[in-house]
């Protein structure tokens, strides 16, 4: 298979992961004398070709290899850093490649002259080497680098307008939630690592027979397990630390699509999937219920929200639960194929909303009105302008509910089939998931049709613009080519030629998670009915409430609002956690400032009040003794010294004087 | 009858006279007077006491070499004056006071 110059799949991977960091450097050398994104998008480019001819073609379903490098030792136990290829990796790095190209095209147009596009080049080529790092990073701690490294260039991306107030909160917001999963991560490795004596993947899961024993009922493994989902979860925006995500919507438009499609949220879940044979069953329940809170809270969220980017920031945090349970019942490979198929219809998502934005910024530009080209409410109408944007969203919008002939079809119907199957096995509350699922599911349907009916239909508010000649026209070719190869990839052929057998799929049939409930025949028939009909029927709600004008709740309504402010955990937390920490540093400030430094002043006055008595006692006793006697010496001498005046008269006085006095002492005696 | 206390008395008189103008007079002179006052004090003491020697007349012959040692003295002195009144210009001993330290 390998005929791609005959290079081995892990030389051909290192390539992959190092052209793009290459061209990050090339770009910081160069700076502003480079602004096209040339550099860039040749690196993705090679990266892409590499990926899918050099590495993924020769590795999956084929073989698995491996190769290792010794970093450093420490005492006995070497680390080893190296490149680690099997079914998942390999998947997980061409996808990255494929969903990064689009982007980088994408970008030429969108970007275009933008005054730090030097910048952006630069910080996307770090992005994506860090995201293809990460996924075929053999040793847990090398992974942990490159997650890091993944979250600082989200972090650069995020905050890339960085002269805006709110890009700054949010890319500040999104790097401290994510410390926090951080830390959870750093104490999973370290847990593995003092249990196990090994980070290295290979050694620690491989399937072949030789792994490490690790009893799967011992406390540490639930606390480890526990720490990296608790990773996972600030990547991959689990409720509650999602609140990251829709604000991190402040960055440009192609990087939320990247951030959103393929790297980033995605590198939680892939996480998930790799240490997944270190799960046991509480550490699995937890991830399900996380999984299903999640999905169903961002759902609802979603319903309330007017950004455009906000709703689908809120559907990917919704369908990341769907991923997050896919996780928790076992069938992680139906969670990898949702991955990779929300991969396609989310990215190419975000691009037709930035190329509506787009759009919309410069009718806003011309007509010099002052509106948010984001807003839901501004927008309406635009099929008539946008005839192909308005189609590719239209092909993801339905991939995202879940219609029939697309991708998301399939993978959705995975999960919840295969989490109706879980449930059924073990019985009882469990049925609680799949049931809150599928309403997620009809939810997700709902809320995606009313993007799509609130932008393209119903009337344009400023058609009198347009009128009037400011042209309003279809987005540029070098945004459409992208938008159309993600199209295609969200629909079913790309992944399998069956229409409603998902087990057909080829990533499914090579993935394998192992782990099987008993197959219901039913549910593979009832529920993609159940979840097709209720997709329709909430666009056809949609349809009536937002086309035909026949909304029937009220602004105000409570609910909307709620979930308008996102279930008010964004107040809640800064109720709680921020004026928690600000009220507690308060009292430690008001302590140190009286407690701690009230004794350092005390004492402080009592040496000075100590030395105020010293100095008397000095000045007065010391010096006063010392002063006498000078004061008592210059007086004596004060007084004989007027004898010593030159005069002579004044002598023969003073001997006179003396001889008198001499002669009174004899006399007298 | 004139008796040794009344040359006595009268010679502590002359004395303190001489004593007197050496320490208060603003005039050199006017101290070398108060010198011989003094001087001629201790001779009419000499000469008083003379009485006791009546064969040797002691006394009046030490008498009469002092007056001559108090003329050349007052020789002495007066040249003195005249050159320290070169020197100063003046003769007031107030203004003399280069034996001050």
């Amino acid at each position: 298979m390998n005929t791609f110059l005959h290079i081995s799949p892990v030389t051909a991977s290192i390539l992959v992961t190092l052209l793009p960091l290459f061209a990050c450097l090339v770009q910081a050398l160069i700076g502003k004398k480079s602004i096209s994104g040339n550099i860039a998008l040749v690196a993705i480019i090679a990266s892409t070709g590499i990926s899918l001819f050099g590495v993924f073609l020769p590795i999956w379903n084929e073989t698995t290899t491996l190769q290792k490098w010794a970093w450093f030792t420490i005492g006995e136990r070497t680390l080893e850093v190296g490149i680690h290829l099997n079914n998942l990796t390999v998947l997980m790095q061409l996808l990255v490649c494929i969903i990064s190209l689009p982007v980088h095209i994408y970008s030429r147009a969108y970007m275009k002259n933008d005054e730090g596009i030097h910048r952006y080049w630069m910080y996307l080529s770090l992005f994506c080497f860090a995201m293809l790092g990460l996924t075929v990073s053999i040793n847990l701690l090398q992974l942990y680098i490159f997650w890091e490294l993944v979250g600082f260039a989200s972090y650069l991306l995020i905050g890339f307008w960085f002269t805006k107030e709110t890009a700054v909160q949010a890319n500040k917001k999104a790097f401290l939630i994510n410390r926090i999963g951080d830390i959870g991560f750093l104490i999973g490795i370290a847990l593995v690592y003092a249990h196990c004596g090994t980070l290295d993947l290979s050694v620690l899961f491989n399937q072949t027979g030789t792994q490490i024993a690790i009893d799967k009922n011992a406390t540490w493994v639930t606390f480890a397990g526990l720490a990296f989902f608790l990773g996972a979860m600030a990547k991959s925006a689990q409720f509650p630390l999602h609140v990251w995500l829709p604000d991190a919507m402040e960055g440009p438009t192609s990087v939320s699509s990247l951030i959103h499609a393929a790297t980033m949220v995605a590198a939680g879940i892939f996480l998930l999937c790799t240490v997944f044979p270190l799960f046991n069953d509480t550490v699995l329940l937890v991830v399900s219920i996380i999984g299903t809170l999640t999905a169903l809270s961002a759902a609802i969220f979603a319903l309330g929200q007017y950004d455009i980017k906000k709703v689908l920031a809120f559907s990917t945090i919704s369908q990341l639960g769907f991923m997050m349970v896919g996780v928790g019942i076992g069938a992680w490979n139906a969670a990898m194929f949702h991955l990779t198929t929300h991969a396609f219809f989310k990215c190419l998502l975000f691009l037709c909303a930035g190329a509506v934005i787009h759009e919309m910024a410069h009718l806003k530009a011309k007509a010099k009105l002052d509106i948010d080209p984001q807003d839901l409410r501004h927008l309406g109408g635009l099929r008539h302008f946008m005839p192909k944007t308005f189609t590719c969203m239209v092909v993801a919008s339905l991939s995202l509910a879940g219609f029939p002939f697309t991708s998301g079809y399939l993978s959705k119907d995975s999960i919840v089939i295969t989490a109706y199957e879980w449930a059924n096995h073990l019985g009882g509350v469990y049925v609680l998931i799949p049931i809150l699922l599928t309403i997620v599911s009809l939810l997700t349907a709902f809320y995606i049709g009313r993007l799509i009916f609130k932008t393209f239909f119903g009337d344009f508010k400023y058609r009198s613009y347009i009128d009037e000649g400011i042209v309003f026209h279809e987005a540029p070719s070098l945004m459409l080519v992208p938008m159309f190869f993600l199209a295609a990839g969200s629909l079913f052929p790309l992944f399998g030629i069956s229409l409603t057998d998902y087990h057909s799929a080829w990533i499914m049939q090579t993935l394998d998670a192992g782990t099987h409930s008993p197959i219901l025949a039913q549910a593979h028939l009832f529920i993609p009915i159940l979840l097709t009909g209720g997709a329709i029927l909430g666009w056809f709600m949609g349809w009536r409430w937002y086309v035909k004008q026949k909304y029937p709740l009220s602004e105000n309504n409570r609910f909307v609002h709620f979930a308008y402010k996102q279930g008010y955990l964004n107040e809640f937390n800064e109720h709680i956690f921020v004026r928690g920490t600000t009220g507690l540093s308060r009292i430690l400030y008001t302590f140190d400032r009286y407690v701690v430094d009230g004794f350092t002043k005390l004492f402080s006055w009592l040496v000075r009040q100590l030395s105020v008595v010293a100095y008397w006692f000095d000045k007065h006793i010391v010096d006063g003794i010392v002063n006498l006697l000078a004061g008592t010496m210059y007086y004596i001498g004060h007084l004989v010294r007027h004898v010593q005046n030159g005069q002579l008269q004044t002598y023969l006085g003073f001997a006179l004087t003396i001889v008198v006095l001499g002669l009174l002492y004899l006399l007298i005696k | 009858m004139i008796t040794l206390t009344h040359f006595l008395v009268v010679s502590a008189c002359i004395f303190c006279i001489g004593l007197y103008a050496v320490l208060a007079k603003r005039n050199t002179i006017m101290i070398l007077v108060g010198i011989e006052l003094m001087i001629n004090a201790a001779i009419l003491n000499f000469v008083a006491f003379g009485k006791y020697d009546k064969v040797n007349y002691g006394g009046q012959v030490f008498a009469i070499f002092a007056i001559v040692l108090a003329a050349a003295a007052v020789a002495v002195g007066l040249a003195i004056i005249l050159n320290v009144y070169r020197h100063f210009n003046t003769i007031n001993p107030q203004n003399i006071h280069e034996l001050k330290d």
